[in-house]
């Protein structure tokens, strides 16, 4: 159930807010609001992770740990740029061969020093094939990565198995000295230093690397923490204070005690009571009392979710996008987030998150404004639905079914369409269905993206080909200007080009979007100082007793 | 369950181990069939008139629910949402703005099909497995308890996957009926039925009366069915009547995964989860259903208890 | 009867075998994609794909993936799990403890209130005391078990304070709530079959001997009318005894205990079939042990019970 709901985070810097913490958390201080005292332990509930090694570790739970126990390349700032971190200098001449130079005298846990190598051994062991790490497909860029990762010569189907691997290392990947070593991209892409920030570009130790799998039940990281004990599996992951941290964000308390938890409904019942600090997700069902319950202790932040309804482009039904818009008119989004989801998300009217360089509000225009007279007349127009009658799929264990149902009911009342919400009992067999063109109606999706830059939305979802475009939409125009961004020279060009392929979409209307994420949160009276970054992450580093 | 007519072993054996009351005056009242007592005096039980009008009732509403509400139990609008009792709906509306006595009455239905069908196909397989077991023993016993321990074992979740993977329309997509989930249900619930049979007829086949019967020459069926069965059949009519309110629950557990019956379809049962997850909003959504739920429990409940009240010998 | 415990213990293996099939056979047919599972909603590379579909021998005919799954298990070794990556074992071993302590107060719990409810509705058929054990066994029937357990956890525990919220820090007391909320759904059908049982045999004969006999009121309830009327009962908390382990999927999620029943039903949802054959495998084992100390209890209660 989980690992359909917490879909998957790629997930990145120890410290996104690390840039902003230097002088942010200043200011507070300045104001008085971080009045946190020193040292302490606090706790903080998590599902159960995955897994616990870096390249490995997509979803959000380890990538929460993990963020505590390493430090990134690359974090963020406040717009979400990256800002070296563990990196002293991460450069380029061409946006092909990368020079990345690491802060001298950073050691691991285990006392053995973090060099070149520790990278490019953590990258090599990920890329490499036959370990099916989960992050696997964040060194596809690098060059060399075929080698690693050959192709099955007569698809998965095929009675062949893929042949073995010719290296075990990246070409790419080349040590220089100590402290520097070379990415060598296979084409060329101006955003990479974003990319640096996530979890799967931490460094591996040497005892990583003897034995993976032990390791991994007490990962030995070069971050402001250092883990006590093992992962106790299903219960707690404790980790204390690092005394060899170099970093500037010097951890405020002592240790963080990672609860693991089975369900968000137990672990907001343990904040109320006071045995947790502090909850990352307040459930749906209790959004209309936290409020009440934790007052001003009840906060929300900016996330990088994006949820919409897709038109599989096989079904003929919605293949005028004069229907499509019909029905995204007829949506109201404002009713569903306040009524539905206690404003626990915000309505959507742009195909990429605000989170992301070159967001612009409403980009959707009038496509996605609530107007049921003018809905009904496009339809009308656009010669009705064929047999008055359409169903949203969504995958029946990810909590979707509140705000698919009231989807429906609105569009039943505001179209005169017969709705119905279509569960399927997980979102494999959705995608399986959708892939084999089975499934006949509109289905939910959702991303969340895997590095704030606005080509991790369009990329994947739009793209011909894109590896999470289902729905099979396809515009060359769109591509071109995806692919005309991607070899920019600089962002700002990038940019451009991306907001004009937005506007494409804007006309073709291939999915419905309906809403932007948020981190809803609470913590307890015995913590001050909680925050949240962009990958749904407690940043554990500026947490204080209260 | 019920003996229609007295064979003379039967009597000589119920005689001998006394377990007809021995009164005098109804002994002598050799004309009736003990069916024939036991319908005059069920009738005479209150428990029974009012297990009945209920049962009655819920069946009414469960064939005409237009009868009832003339309200559209799928027409919701948000604007109502959570709303409490009011004149214009009795019960209040649910989370999603719909009418609540309306989808009670609309879910009716469903629930009884596969509350009631279960539980009779349960019931069935599990009477049947469990006298088997009980009475032969030796191997018949091993062979039918190896298949109840694995069929216990079997999660109902797994059972229920497998099974209703395999009821698709013409396109490969789910749709799975209401008899497709009775099947399923009924699947994985005879099994505490089967064991509890088992020990009760293990436990009468000793009884003196059986011996007697057997040592009089009659067939191993008539045995079985006219000596032992009646006997031992209480717990299984305790257990069956309680778990008709557990199956249509499990029928809510089927739907909410999206293998169960397909919306639009209702069920008390899907009424039931849904509320459940927005109780600190509002008990109402859960209350109405759930008290329709008991009603219908209760009252079956006690028509198993009347029933058995006036079949058992031992007891009258 | 020693002969007869030792050839149904004997039986337990090819059991145990078949089970291990038949389950093996359940999950191969559930329909899904175990690895699209490992990824959410995120696409599977297609090498990545390759390699685990290898890994797990998920392309294999039926019977070569068993007999790699057996040949294991002969070595005492129950495989890996899919989803997490790590030794079944060692996933049975954290969890059974866990189970067996929740499944124990909640087995004691329902004996216990069940049984003296039970006994006491049925001497006094149609008094206040019957209605009572009627009435407050029927609304926990009718409240669904993740009302009640939220119920109790929100008022006992998190607004009274008198038991933990959740988790398994605090010891045995850890464990009280939610066995108890976990014991009341079968309670009553402990309750009603033992009120049943008892009504039934108080109107025996070799009652009415042993009370014609001058024997003393407790004596007659306790021993005569009690030990005959617990046959039922003790198969039905036999069976129970199982799903009390395998079924405590709810309750275990609200109470945050890790035990079988939150790791079957996650394995479930993952299609990750070698940890969902191990539990279910462990499971029926279970249930094997419970019938055979069932028949032999029989044996205890009544006499005229025999095994040859």
């Amino acid at each position: 159930m989980r690992g359909a709901k917490s879909a998957k985070w790629v997930a990145g810097a120890i410290v996104v807010a690390l840039a902003a913490t230097a002088c942010g958390g200043k200011d507070k201080a300045e104001e008085g609001e971080g009045k946190g005292k020193a040292g302490g332990a606090v706790s903080v509930g998590i599902s159960e992770p995955k897994r616990l090694v870096p390249q490995t570790t997509t979803e959000s739970e380890g990538s929460q740990v993990l963020d505590a126990l390493f430090r990134p390349l690359v974090s963020y700032d406040a717009k979400n740029q990256p800002v070296e971190d563990a990196a002293e200098s991460v450069t380029t001449t061409d946006n092909s061969l990368w020079t990345v130079k690491i802060k001298p005298g950073q050691k691991f846990h285990d006392g053995t020093p973090v060099t070149a190598k520790s990278y490019v051994q953590g990258w090599n062991w990920g890329a490499y094939g036959p370990n099916a790490a989960d992050g696997n497909y964040f060194f596809a860029t690098i060059e060399g990565y075929d080698a690693l990762n050959p192709a099955d010569p007569d698809g998965e189907e095929g009675p062949k198995k893929a042949p073995e691997p010719t290296a075990k290392e990246l070409s790419g990947l080349k040590v220089v000295d100590e402290t520097t070593f070379t990415v060598k991209l296979a084409k060329p892409f101006a955003d990479y230093k974003t990319v640096l920030g996530y979890t799967v570009f931490y460094p591996l130790p040497d005892a990583a690397i003897a034995n993976i799998k032990a390791y991994e039940q007490a990962p030995i990281g070069q971050g402001a923490f250092k883990i006590e004990g093992k992962w106790d599996h299903n219960k707690s992951i404790k980790v204390v204070k690092n005394p060899d941290y170099t970093g500037t964000n010097k951890p405020n308390v002592d240790s963080v005690t990672y609860k693991i938890y089975q369900k968000q409904e137990t672990m907001y019942k343990d904040v109320v009571a006071g045995a947790l600090d502090v909850i990352p997700q307040v459930p749906s069902s209790e959004l209309a009392n936290a409020p009440k319950q934790f007052g001003e202790r009840f906060k929300s932040s900016p996330a990088s979710t994006f949820q919409f309804v897709s038109f599989p482009t096989y079904d003929k039904k919605y293949s005028k996008p004069d229907v499509r818009k019909a029905i995204s008119m007829a949506i109201d989004r404002e009713e569903i987030t306040k009524v539905i989801l206690n404003d626990s998300q915000s309505p959507a009217r742009s195909f990429v998150s605000p989170v992301v360089g070159g967001y612009r509000d409403n980009t959707c225009g009038d496509s996605c404004k609530f107007d049921p007279a003018a809905a009904k007349a496009l339809l009308a127009k656009a010669g009705g639905i064929e047999g008055n009658k359409i169903n949203i799929g969504y995958n029946g264990d990810g909590g979707h079914k509140e705000w698919v149902d009231a989807t429906c009911n609105q569009i039943k009342k505001n179209l005169g369409v017969e709705c119905v919400g279509q569960a399927v009992p997980q979102f494999a067999e959705l995608l399986t269905q959708v892939e084999q063109k089975k499934f006949s109606g509109m289905f939910r999706m959702g991303w969340i993206m895997d590095y704030p830059s606005m080509e991790n939305y369009l990329g994947p979802l739009f793209t011909t080909g894109g590896s999470s475009n289902y729905y099979g939409y396809s515009n060359k125009k769109f591509d071109k200007l995806v692919e005309d961004g991607r070899a920019a020279k600089t962002s700002a060009e990038a940019i451009k080009l991306w907001q004009q392929a937005e506007d494409v979409l804007v006309q073709d209307m291939p999915v419905i979007p309906l809403r932007f994420g948020k981190n809803v949160f609470a913590h307890s009276k015995n913590v001050s100082n909680v925050e949240m970054d962009l990958f749904n992450r407690v940043d554990v580093t500026k947490i204080s007793k209260a | 369950m019920s003996n229609t007519t007295k064979s003379p072993e039967e009597a000589f054996a119920e005689g001998m181990a006394g377990t007809v009351v021995p009164d005098v005056s109804s002994k002598q009242d050799k004309t009736r069939s003990l069916a024939q007592d036991a319908l005059r005096d069920l009738i005479r039980r209150p428990m029974f008139i009012v297990s009945g009008i209920l049962i009655v009732a819920i069946l009414i509403i469960a064939s005409f629910p237009t009868l009832f509400t003339s309200v559209d139990p799928l027409a919701c609008d948000l604007k109502h949402s959570m709303e409490g009792p009011s004149g214009s709906a009795w019960f209040g509306y649910n989370f999603q703005g719909c009418d609540v006595y309306s989808q009670t009455i609309y879910g009716t239905r469903n629930s009884i099909i596969v509350g009631v069908l279960t539980t009779i196909f349960s019931l069935i397989i599990g009477g049947l497995v469990g006298v088997l077991g009980g009475f032969f023993g030796k191997w018949t016993d091993a062979l039918l308890s190896f298949v109840t321990n694995v069929f216990f074992g079997l999660p109902l979740l797994l059972a229920a996957i497998v099974i209703l993977n395999n009821f698709r329309d013409e396109k490969g997509m789910r749709n799975a009926g209401v008899m497709a989930v009775v099947l399923t249900l009924s699947v994985v619930g005879w099994m505490s039925m089967a064991r509890v049979m088992r020990g009760a007829v293990m436990q009468v086949k000793q009884a003196d009366y059986v011996a007697a019967a057997r040592s009089l020459g009659a067939s191993t069926s008539r045995m079985m069915f006219r000596h032992v069965l009646p006997n031992s059949i209480t717990p299984l009519i305790v257990v069956a009547t309680i778990s008709l309110g557990a199956v249509i629950g499990a029928e809510a557990t089927l739907s909410f995964l999206g293998i169960g019956i397909r919306p639009p379809a209702i069920s008390w049962g899907v009424m039931i989860s849904e509320a459940q997850g927005r109780i600190s909003q509002g008990l109402h959504p859960l209350l109405f259903p759930s008290g329709m739920l008991t009603i219908t429990v209760l009252a079956f409940i006690m028509l198993g208890d009347a029933v058995r009240d006036a079949f058992d010998p031992k007891l009258r | 009867m020693g002969r007869f415990v030792i050839r149904r213990i004997l039986q337990m293996v090819p059991v145990f075998i078949g089970t291990t099939l038949i389950v093996y056979f359940l999950v191969t047919q559930m329909g899904g994609d175990p690895i699209q599972n490992l990824y959410g909603e995120k696409p599977v590379p297609d090498n990545i794909r390759a390699t685990l579909t290898a890994q797990y021998h998920l392309d294999d005919p039926f019977f070569v993936r068993y007999w790699y799954y057996f040949s294991g298990l002969l070595q005492g070794d129950f495989g890996e799990s899919i989803a997490q990556g790590r030794p079944i074992a060692e996933l049975l071993v954290e969890a059974w403890p866990e189970t067996l302590k929740v499944a124990g107060v909640a087995f004691v719990f329902e004996l216990v209130i069940g049984v003296v409810a039970g006994v006491l509705a049925g001497m006094r058929r149609g008094s206040f005391i019957d209605n009572l054990v009627l009435v407050s066994t029927l609304t926990v029937i009718a409240i669904p078990i993740f009302v009640l357990g939220n119920v109790g956890q929100t008022f006992l525990g998190q607004e009274w304070g008198l038991f933990p919220v959740a988790g398994t820090d605090d010891g045995f007391i850890s464990y009280l709530l939610p066995g108890m909320v976990l014991g009341s759904v079968s309670l009553a059908y402990i309750a009603r079959l033992a009120r049943a049982s008892v009504a039934e045999n108080l109107r025996a004969d070799y009652i009415r001997t042993a009370k014609a006999k001058g024997l003393p009121k407790s004596r007659v309830i306790g021993i005569h009318v009690l030990r005959n009327s617990l046959i039922p009962v003790v198969t039905y908390l036999g069976a129970d005894l199982g799903s009390l382990m395998g079924g405590a999927i709810v309750t275990e999620g609200i109470f945050n205990i890790p035990g079988v029943g939150f790791q079957l039903f996650s394995s479930l949802n993952v299609e990750d079939g070698p940890a969902v054959v191990g539990f279910v495998s462990l499971l029926v084992l279970v249930y094997l042990i419970t019938a055979l100390v069932v028949d032999m209890l029989y044996a205890v209660l009544d006499p005229r019970i025999r095994y040859e």
